[in-house]
């Protein structure tokens, strides 16, 4: 777990001569989930996910604490660290890919961008490689936003869920990612 | 001891057991001063047991179970974002510190950067950061 972290403090402290390409970063993304069902619906929410993407190479990683996802039920959040994610053992989730459809030069000017980004997406310590359709927004100021909704089979990643509550717990998890980039 | 006895007592143990089990099931998620604290350190310290040896502090800080964190330290930012506020504690790493999630209602008023500080929240680990969730104030 501990190149998690390397990855983008390696971005994040490049040399200088590398200073010209353009990075960016937030450590405040949001990551949301729903699994809905006709029995319960159950959302979580993640406003700590790290993010960093190179414009110049299409680099983007992100990454989040699984314990710092938050639910309205303490019950859920319960059954999710201790049950499904068996957050213990596998601490963080994370995305590490390869962007198209921006770079330098959209950056630089206001507009919105169908990104798709592919690569592999890492939870309860199990990749499995993923393409991600999205949007990077940047707006008048040069603020980048990129979002992006996708889903995730959670036994896909070896997430067992029991038979007695698998009314329960959707088949395809509903995944929405929201970041607010800065400059680095 | 009657069979209307019996039925009643039935009934009142399964009054008593459904209850629970619907106070149970509405628990929300406790606030960091609603739990005991189980560590008392400084962000400097707590950034520097991440650096040394995740692995351990996860172990210490973060545990198996949800446990309070009390750390003092000198904000270096305070970001809002919508309901929520980020209070960044300072470490001698210019990129990383420790960042405590606040509901932006509870972050007391006269908070500024440069001020010293100690806060109660439920530590989850780092990723460049520490982070700590569902923090309070300690006046």
């Amino acid at each position: 777990m501990r190149n998690l972290r390397i990855l983008p403090i390696a971005l994040l402290i490049a040399p200088v001569a590398l200073s010209a390409q353009e990075r960016l970063a937030t450590r405040t993304g949001h990551i949301s989930f729903l699994s809905e069902t006709p029995m319960e619906n159950i959302v979580g929410d993640n406003h700590k996910v790290t993010s960093v993407f190179d414009a110049t190479t299409g680099a983007i990683e992100f990454a989040v604490l699984i314990k710092a996802f938050e639910f309205e039920k303490a019950l859920m959040q319960e059954h999710f660290n201790e049950n499904y994610m068996e957050s213990n053992t596998f601490p963080k989730a994370s995305f590490k890919g390869k962007v198209t459809g921006v770079g330098e030069d959209e950056l630089k000017k206001e507009g919105t961008y169908l990104i798709s980004a592919q690569g592999d997406l890492t939870i309860h310590g199990v990749a499995r490689p993923v393409t991600i359709k999205g949007t990077f927004m940047v707006d008048a100021a040069g603020a980048v936003k990129a979002t992006s909704d996708f889903t995730v089979n959670a036994e896909d990643h070896g997430i067992k869920i029991p038979g007695v509550v698998r009314d329960k717990i959707a088949k395809e998890i509903k995944v929405s990612v929201k970041l607010d980039y800065a400059k680095m | 001891m009657n069979k209307r006895t019996i039925f009643l007592l039935i009934v009142l143990l399964a009054a008593i057991g459904g209850g629970f089990a619907w106070k149970e099931y509405h628990r929300t998620t406790a606030k960091a001063d609603e739990l005991p604290v189980k560590e008392t350190v400084n962000a400097q310290d707590l950034m520097t047991a991440f650096i040394t040896d995740e692995d351990a502090a996860t172990a210490r800080f973060v545990g198996t179970t949800e446990q309070v964190v009390q750390v003092t330290g000198t904000i270096s930012a305070i970001d809002p974002a919508g309901k929520l506020t980020n209070i960044v504690l300072g470490t001698d790493n210019d990129l990383a510190g420790v960042v405590c999630e606040f509901a932006a209602a509870d972050v007391p008023a006269d908070w500024r950067s440069g001020a010293s500080v100690t806060i109660k929240g439920i530590c989850t680990g780092m990723l460049i950061d520490v982070v700590l969730v569902r923090c309070t104030a300690v006046e």
